[in-house]
């Protein structure tokens, strides 16, 4: 039982960290980044590719979450305008649908030039003892590198200037902007943000399971409902959701397997969401 | 005189209201003169039919009251498998097999209304939690091998040898089946229920205040529409003999109809019908460039929604009202 709470724990940090990104990105702008998945499998393709090179694993990682961050940039800079400029209900319908059409175009793309292109750490050294529980160096990596992420998240809104005036945009942008705080840079700076971390997600879950050019759908999939459950704009929640979901999904896998575990845990996700329409840890608007 | 009068204007309004349908129905209606001779192009104009309907049904939910429900396919696929796996079982005849198919769809989709409606969730929460449906229903599809055939699906032998095994025949079929639903999307609109969409839809505290049984509205939308997806899924599954996992799957239905629809106009008549219309066309363009085609998809989606952000019947609208206000003013 203690293996499989921890198995859960492992999968819903990185389902956390998968959640943060797109959390952040909603909370903030409004705009909810159906490409987010995409973004990870596009920084992981990146590393694949430079490794494939022969390049060190320390330069290719960098390599990788810098290409993340300026195709958020870029992104940003681009489509996002736009989508800016409408409010209320429209802004997150062309959002959403836009990403959408990203997420597409970096699907296409990858799977056109590198349709059998797959990263996959292999972290070095046997198990290590957790609880008494054996546990795979790689998980227990990946775990680290989710839970010094969200540290490092939860630091910088709480304490840094930068990340105060983040929160502001997020509790109310007309009042930020009376307060000198230019939403637009924040925005901008959030959504960066957010591909570097789309970019941790693809190379801390490559640790446990290879990232494949078609995972993109399915991480976006996972990381909205993390998002929602957690309560969007909430950095938190989505690792309080991760976590939850996580170990909801190793337990019905062991102990009810075949096609209900899925079923399980679409159905904890979206009565979560009816018992607590703000999410776990969301803020009702 | 009066009633003279009154009667012209009704009809001018009757004019007004149905004639759309009749002109796109018309030139529909045409389409398979040119295409009679290739089954292959035939499949694929019946499916543009197809989801043509499905557009249909989701903008009575989505477009009518605002719910996001992302389950389109899924309600359709109960429709669909509850239809074959009936007729299959108990020798039900094909028409009663399709009501019973639709009914379960429409309670299924009555029920996800009530429940996001109840808990007053907003936009992006009834999309997830109906997504959340999506998935459970293709994880179902896949687990119950012994009712859904899984992987594998089911072949449905009821239609064969009837008109529905046809291609052409199948298309007029379709083609009312859209029909009625754009009539009958009209005669919603112009009754009291269309009012009390319209008046939700603008400002959902105000409707309520003024009287408005906001919640029950939304739920009698939910069903509506989803009795419309669950039939046109049923007749689809006879039609073509075969469904499996993807027929109704998320990634293969959901994705392109909210495109389509929001393409052609959220809340228009023609609206599905014109994004139906353009993303078939479209589809079948890509074909030939095999591995490129998503990635084309994607940058059309993106260079179509930056164009028209409205949809593409409401900007024609406005474009048209605005030469009036100049040409009157």
């Amino acid at each position: 039982m203690t293996a499989v709470v921890l198995d859960g724990i492992v999968l819903g940090l990185q389902m956390g960290l998968l959640g943060v990104g797109l959390t952040l990105v909603y909370g903030l702008g409004g705009v909810l980044n159906l490409a987010h998945g995409q973004f990870a499998v596009f920084a992981a393709i990146v590393i694949a590719r430079l490794l494939d090179a022969d390049l060190s694993l320390w330069v290719a990682i960098p390599a990788g979450l810098v290409c993340a961050a300026l195709l958020g940039l870029v992104i940003d800079l681009s489509l996002m305008r736009p989508v800016y400029r409408l409010r209320g209900e429209d802004r997150v319908l062309l959002g959403l649908l836009l990403m959408l059409g990203v997420g597409t175009i970096i699907d296409g793309l990858l799977e056109w030039r590198y349709p059998i292109e797959a990263l996959s750490i292999r972290v070095p050294g046997g198990p290590v003892s957790v609880l008494g529980v054996p546990m795979r160096r790689g998980g227990l990596v990946g775990s680290a590198m989710a839970l010094t992420a969200g540290a490092a998240l939860f630091g910088f809104f709480r304490f840094s200037t930068f990340g105060r005036a983040t929160r502001s945009v997020i509790q109310d942008e007309d009042g930020a902007r009376l307060c000198g705080v230019n939403p637009g840079t924040v925005r901008t700076t959030i959504f960066v943000l957010s591909g570097i971390l789309a970019g941790l997600v693809g190379i801390s879950r490559s640790m446990t399971a290879p990232i494949e050019v078609t995972s993109g759908v399915g991480l976006t999939i996972t990381a909205l409902i993390v998002a929602v459950v957690g309560g969007l704009g909430s950095v938190s929640g989505a690792f309080l959701a991760g976590v939850l979901l996580g170990i909801v999904s190793t337990v019905s896998a062991f102990y009810i397997g075949s096609y209900i575990t899925t079923i399980v845990l679409l159905a904890t996700a979206a009565l979560t969401i009816v018992f607590r329409p703000s999410g776990l840890l969301g803020h009702r608007p | 005189m009066s009633e003279i009068v009154e009667s012209a204007r009704s009809k001018t309004s009757l004019v007004r209201d149905y004639g759309p349908i009749v002109l796109a129905a018309a030139l529909l209606a045409l389409v398979p003169l040119a295409f009679h001779d290739s089954p292959s192009k035939m499949t694929v104009i019946i499916g543009g039919l197809l989801f043509c309907a499905y557009a249909i049904g989701f903008n009575v939910i989505f477009g009518s009251t605002g719910q996001l429900f992302l389950c389109t396919g899924a309600l359709a696929g109960i429709g669909g498998f509850s239809a074959a796996i009936v007729n299959d079982r108990t020798g039900v005849p094909m028409l009663l097999a399709i009501a019973i198919g639709g009914l379960l769809a429409a309670l299924v989709g009555g029920l996800l209304s009530w429940i996001a409606v109840s808990r007053s969730l907003d936009t992006i929460f009834t999309g997830v939690v109906t997504l959340a449906f999506s998935l459970s229903f293709e994880n179902f599809v896949l687990g119950r091998k012994d009712l859904t055939g899984g992987e594998t699906g089911i072949r449905i032998e009821a239609a064969s040898e009837t008109i529905l095994d046809d291609q052409v025949a199948p298309y007029y079929i379709f083609l009312g089946l859209v029909v009625v639903y754009l009539v009958l999307y009209r005669v919603i609109q112009r009754s009291q229920m269309g009012w009390a969409f319209k008046a939700l839809r603008d400002d959902e505290v105000a409707a309520e205040l003024a009287g408005v049984d906001v919640t029950r509205y939304r739920v009698y939308a939910g069903i509506i529409g989803s009795a419309m997806l669950g039939v046109a899924g049923a007749v689809f599954a006879f039609h073509r003999g075969f469904i499996g996992p993807t027929t109704y799957a998320f990634g293969d239905v959901d994705v392109s109809v909210l495109v389509m629809l929001v393409f052609g106009g959220i809340g228009s008549l023609l609206g599905p019908v014109v994004g139906a219309v353009v993303f078939t066309i479209l589809d079948e363009a890509l074909v030939d460039f095999a591995r490129l085609r998503e990635m084309l998809y994607g940058i059309v989606i993106v260079v179509l929604f930056l164009g028209f952000r409205r949809g593409l019947i409401p900007s024609l609208e406005s474009v048209r009202s605005k030469r009036r206000d100049r040409s009157e003013g």
